[in-house]
């Protein structure tokens, strides 16, 4: 059996998704993200003329990108990305220059008045190494996230991606964001 | 991006770390052009670069500091160098920069000036009062690229950002070096200016040619800029539209380019103009005209950095 | 300095510099092993944010609540947990609880509260309900509340105390589709939406309103295998957007497309004639009924095309038995929601969609156990709201919120003068606030059992602060439906504040009133009770396990459709034509009525609900809160451009009893001949964060109800609006 080196992505079926805020509600409790900022959130596309009309949802968080431009821009190296490919940020090291947070192309990181620190999604690292999913990934009604091992052969969500189509966001800007969106 | 991260005072870091940067560079081009002290303008627009030259990266250096979501933390940043991290190579070129200034001014300063500085100390400090002075050139030689390095590497902690197409152009580096050498250059000639009895029209020749030089090298990276950013990918194309009509049009075209570059140019190149066409060289420099002409150059420079900082984080990728 | 020095110097600095950046790297991990051995509990309990009850773990770590996860054991709620569900931390640490029994200090609604000892406020509270029992009977004594696993102990007080005036929230939500389907069937069944094939839905805002084990089984169905979904809304809500086919339907007009429907289906020959002929009685007379009612002539009524109609009518048969036309919850709709639900079930029934996978299932039963109390004298007096005269056929124990309203304003056939409250906000769940004010001022005593200061509570004499559902432990229930679950409720910590469960508060009143012997245990002998009977070793335990017992063989399809089994109905059959329904004097078939449409420069109002504000129960959370901290009127373009209103004004609804200011939202997702509010807004109690924002529907609403159930109407109301 060969072993590989596990990459942590996440699949998104924004078909399904109905803006109901679940995830952003369990991922406040969760990570204790104070009101006012959170670490995912909910794109929203409504267009059209009464009555042909479109609403479509699509959640967000960071994308744990393949070249991260937050973890390269670091002065301290406080952004890290651990081998899964979960990025990351150490508080301790962190100055709060906030040049990571400029360096995102998904405004995904945002900074904490109250520690003066910068934080983002990390996937509920603390989570997953326990073998559980993302608090997200875990409360959706619709079941919309699929959280996985991309390099697992025989997991969820490489069946996905080898069966479905699907896009990335903004990949123009080079960094190799790691959520998939099917279409 | 839904709000500026970096505002004033990371604008201001940028505009008085270039200043440094810039008069630092002055004054050591004079040292070193110099030959064996028969151009007294020379040793003037020298040791007034030196002596400016610490003040602006010090007081700036402290407002980056305190611009930090934790500020007493800010040692961290030199318990780490990371090549790919333009702000990490940046802590260290300014520290290192500060420092070569320190000892430069030092350098510059005459034996009465270093009395009186040390008189206020302890005695058992009296050992350290050393004289450089005659390392000047040497250390006018190893600053030479650490300016460089400073004022370029704050266009490059913008450049290199791939997220923000307003900034993430190789062009951004040369622009805010030439506009940080040519605020050097400018903050001399205002020194020289205020003080009527040193007043000597070499040294305003050497800086008004120097900064034309610095001026049209900036104005012909801007054009570029432009240029080939609108014939560049949607996303540069709709950040440029913040200065080709957007909120940031009036300011660029009319504050910073026309006031600010293109006006001081021709001031400077008119007032240099019958020096370089006579060969006799006595031409009268108005320092009333020079005083205004370097406060234009310098708000130009502080314009630069203010509409870079700002309308690049208002563009992205959509 | 030398050299040498200078590299010592250096060396040793970067050395000094590794330690101390290594130090600082580890330190965050060292941090959060820390926590982990600390003390850290998963303890299984039943969420209360809605009527769903999903099951929740609640993880509880140094005795904070820290999060709350779903739990995958449950069949029903299949390992989700929404954001109000989520979202119940904050309200067990909510600033803005009650923390203390209070009782009024100033005017009614003047917010000037003292606090009081438990005693205080009993023995208050006992004294003014002994007095208006004295003076008025026990019959002087309202007792309403929202459904809970311990308003069983609240309700048998008011029945034991002798007074028949429970009324319950049903009449104000779901009664007359319960009492449609009833009346049809003999039971409300569910319906089976996961393997449905073709799903017809009239409002029943799933995906939007209300998030619940359907809402998945919806998303499930349509997205991953391949279901239909028709919807018919007079609105562009979410879940119009993920509809395969949605109708801006003209308000009130349901009941002709399934008019419609059936004449094309019987017409055509489509229904499942086995399945009539075997379990229906009336058919004939509903083939005759339906003969007129022409997809063309329901064109007219509905707006929708007639080519639609008959084209959905078609493929629901050919879909049938995994056909449904989803029955929905809130159905305080028109003044003829009732007979509208009716013709819903009898659709239903000709396509043989009963007891089928992908159809309607009567829901599966567990037997619990009881505890045996001591059992009082039935209630003399009749009820205030005269249901045997005024309903006879709703279901009596919940009674008709309106007409109980109209009759107590009234004093007919009695005065009620004292009224207790128990989880539920009347200020703004009836329709006409107004009227709700003056029945509240013309009681001499109002007490309410809640957990926060709602606007009833805000207008009442004493206020018993009840501990959140995360404190403490309730009944047992069993949520019935295609997976009967046992669910348990355990208090994941102890109370925070001075505040206590329904039942403690009950036995604290029933002891003053002199009746506690009908309260005579602990809520611990009343569980264990309950769940002897189940076929477990030891059940408790098990409970407090896995916070929940999940009967095995479900979901059953096929029960009764056997020759033996007697539908709960007068012939014993599925109820196609309801002789019940014409003894009482009312249509035995559907019978439409046109709505009538708004004069010239009106609009009607409509209602809608957001799945995380939904309800007095988490519109005061900030979590929830921040989604959406204010409700808007929403205008069509053509409205907004015919009263001048662009987005973002300040304009005036009026309706006949209220007028009530708010900003418009001007948007293409509703009908040009509506305005839509969301409700829950404009709240007046100063100890709710969104006081003040937005406005209440409750102020604008007029009375209506159900001509047969009672149940509240609340699209009826025609609004005029103006910019100011």
């Amino acid at each position: 059996m060969a072993v590989h080196q596990k990459r942590y992505v996440l699949v998104i079926d924004s078909r399904k998704c109905i803006d109901c805020k679940a995830c952003v509600v369990a991922c406040r409790a969760e990570n204790s993200v104070p009101l006012g900022e959170s670490r995912n959130w909910i794109n929203e596309e409504r267009r059209g003329e009464w009555p042909k009309l479109l609403a479509a949802f699509e959640p967000e968080q960071c994308h744990h990108c393949e070249s991260p431009a937050c973890v390269r821009v670091c002065p301290t190296g406080a952004s890290y990305q651990r081998p899964d490919g979960i990025v990351a940020v150490n508080e301790a090291e962190c100055v709060g220059c906030r040049y990571c947070i400029i360096a995102c192309p998904f405004d995904a990181r945002f900074f904490r008045e109250d520690k003066g620190v910068v934080e983002k999604c990390d996937f509920c690292a603390h989570r997953v190494d326990c073998g559980e999913l993302p608090a997200c990934v875990e409360t959706c009604p619709s079941k919309v996230r699929v959280f996985g091992d991309i390099n697992d052969p025989s997991g969820k969500v490489r069946e996905l991606l080898e069966k479905r189509r699907y896009r990335t966001r903004k990949p123009e800007a080079g960094t190799g964001p790691q959520i998939y969106y099917l279409l | 991006m839904k709000h500026p991260e970096w505002g004033y005072l990371i604008i201001v870091y940028l505009f008085l770390g270039g200043l440094s940067a810039g008069a630092f560079f002055v004054s050591a081009l004079a040292t070193l052009l110099q030959r064996n002290g028969d151009t007294p303008a020379y040793t003037r627009v020298a040791r007034l670069g030196a002596m400016l030259a610490p003040w602006p990266v010090i007081i700036g250096s402290t407002l980056l500091i305190f611009d930090l979501g934790r500020w007493y933390h800010f040692w961290k940043l030199f318990m780490h160098f990371r090549w790919t991290s333009p702000m990490s190579i940046g802590s260290w070129l300014l520290i290192a920069f500060t420092l070569i200034t320190l000892a430069y001014l030092w350098a510059w300063l005459s034996a009465e000036e270093r009395e009186k500085a040390f008189f206020r100390l302890p005695r058992y400090l009296a050992s350290l009062n050393r004289d450089f002075s005659a390392h000047r050139r040497q250390i006018a030689l190893l600053g030479m690229p650490v300016s460089i390095g400073v004022g370029i590497y704050t266009g490059v902690l913008l450049g290199a950002v791939q997220s923000r197409p307003f900034w993430n152009t190789n062009l951004v580096a040369q622009m805010f070096l030439f506009s940080a050498l040519s605020s050097g250059c400018a903050a001399v000639t205002l020194l020289l200016a205020f003080r009527r009895k040193d007043y000597d029209a070499c040294s305003f020749q050497l800086l008004y040619t120097l900064d034309i030089c610095l001026l049209a090298l900036e104005f012909f990276i801007v054009v570029p800029y432009i240029v080939h950013g609108e014939l560049s990918v949607q996303a540069v194309k709709d950040s440029l539209a913040l200065i080709l009509g957007g909120p940031f049009t009036v300011i660029f075209w009319l504050f910073f380019l026309g006031l600010g570059l293109l006006l001081p140019l021709v001031i400077e190149a008119f007032e240099t103009l019958p020096a370089w066409m006579s060969q006799a060289g006595a031409v009268h420099y108005r320092t009333s005209v020079a005083a205004v002409t370097a406060l234009l150059v310098l708000a130009g420079g502080f314009l630069l950095r203010y509409i870079f900082v700002f309308a690049g984080q208002m563009s992205a990728f959509r | 300095m030398d050299r040498r020095k200078f590299l010592k110097w250096t060396a040793g600095g970067a050395a000094g510099a590794a330690v101390v950046t290594s130090a600082a790297h580890f330190a965050p991990l060292l941090h959060k092993e820390k926590v982990a051995a600390a003390s850290r509990l998963e303890i299984p309990t039943t969420c209360e944010m809605c009527v769903n009850k999903c099951s929740v773990v609640a993880v509880v770590e140094n005795g904070i609540i820290r999060k709350l996860n779903p739990n995958p054991e449950s069949p029903r709620s299949r390992g989700m947990l929404c954001a109000r569900g989520n979202a119940g931390i904050q309200q067990v640490y909510d600033r803005s609880r009650i923390k203390k029994p209070l009782i009024r200090a100033g005017e009614r609604g003047e917010g000037k509260w003292r606090p009081a000892t438990w005693d205080e406020a009993w023995d208050f509270t006992a004294q003014k309900l002994s007095a208006a029992k004295e003076k008025y009977g026990p019959q002087g004594t309202l007792w309403s509340s929202t459904e809970s696993f311990q308003e069983v102990f609240f309700k048998n007080l008011g029945m034991a105390f002798g007074s028949p005036n429970i009324v319950r929230h049903p009449t104000l939500c779901l009664a007359s589709v319960n009492l449609a389907y009833s009346l049809t069937f003999g039971t409300v069944p569910s319906f089976d939406v996961l393997n449905a094939k073709y799903i017809i839905m009239s409002g029943a805002n799933r995906l939007e309103s209300f998030i619940t084990p359907d809402t998945m089984d919806l998303i499930d169905s349509t997205m991953e295998r391949k279901a239909r979904l028709i919807y018919l809304d007079p609105r562009f809500t979410v879940t119009a957007a993920k509809a395969d086919e949605w109708y801006p339907i003209k308000p009130g007009t349901d009941l002709a497309f399934m008019l419609a429907m059936m004449n094309v289906i019987i017409g055509e020959k489509r229904y499942a004639k086995e399945f009539v002929a075997d379990y229906t009685v009336g058919f004939d007379q509903l083939a005759e009924h339906v003969k007129s009612f022409a997809p063309e002539w329901a064109e007219q009524e509905t707006e929708i095309p007639a080519r639609d109609i008959a084209r959905i009518a078609r493929e629901f048969s050919d879909a049938a038995p995994r056909a449904i036309y989803y029955a929905g919850r809130r159905s305080s709709w028109y003044r003829e929601d009732f007979q509208t639900r009716r013709a819903q079930a009898i659709l239903n029934a000709i396509v043989g969609n009963w007891d089928r996978q992908g159809g309607m299932v009567p829901n599966g039963k567990l037997a619990l156990g009881e505890l045996a109390v001591f059992p009082w004298d039935d209630p003399v007096a009749p009820r205030v709201d005269e249901m045997d005269k005024n309903f006879p056929l709703a279901a009596k124990g919940d009674g008709a919120y309106l007409k109980l309203r109209e009759n107590v304003l009234a004093a007919t056939p009695y005065p009620v003068k004292a009224w207790m409250v128990c989880k539920q906000d009347p200020m703004n769940a009836l329709p006409d606030q107004a009227r709700t004010i003056a029945m509240m001022q013309q009681m001499d005593f109002i007490g309410v059992i809640d957990v926060q200061m709602s606007d009833t509570a805000w207008y009442a004499d004493v206020i018993f602060p009840e501990s959140t559902y995360l404190e403490r432990q309730d009944p047992v229930e069993v949520m019935s439906g295609l997976y009967p679950v046992v669910v348990y409720r355990q208090p994941v910590i102890k109370p925070l504040h001075d505040t206590k469960s329904t039942l403690e508060i009950v036995q604290g009143l029933a002891k003053r009133l002199k009746l506690s012997q009908y309260f005579d245990f602990t809520m611990d002998q009343y569980v264990d009770a309950q769940v002897k009977e189940l076929p477990l070793e030891a059940p408790l335990e098990y409970l407090k396990k896995h916070g929940m017992y999940v009967a095995p063989g479900f979901p059953k399809y096929g029960g009764t459709l056997t020759a033996e089994h007697r539908f709960v109905t007068k012939s014993g059959k599925i109820e196609l034509f309801s002789e019940r329904l014409q003894e009482s004097g009312n249509d035995p078939l559907p019978v439409y009525h046109p709505p009538a449409q708004p004069p010239a420069g009106s609009f009607r109002l409509i209602l809608g609900r957001k799945a995380y504000f939904t309800h007095g129960n988490s519109t005061n959370n900030p979590w929830l809160n921040a989604f959406a901290p204010e409700n808007r009127i929403w205008l069509h373009p053509k409205t907004a451009d015919s009263l001048g209103v662009n987005d973002g004004d300040l304009v005036e609804a009026a309706s006949t009893v209220g007028a009530v200011r708010l900003k418009a939202t001007v948007t293409q997702e509703i009908r040009p001949d509506c305005v839509f509010m969301l409700h829950g807004y404009g709240k007046k109690s100063k100890w709710q964060r969104l006081a003040g924002a937005g406005a209440s529907d409750a102020q604008l609403l007029e009375t209506a109800w159900d001509k047969v159930s009672g149940n509240a109407a609340l699209h009826e109301t025609f609004v005029k609006v103006r910019k100011v």
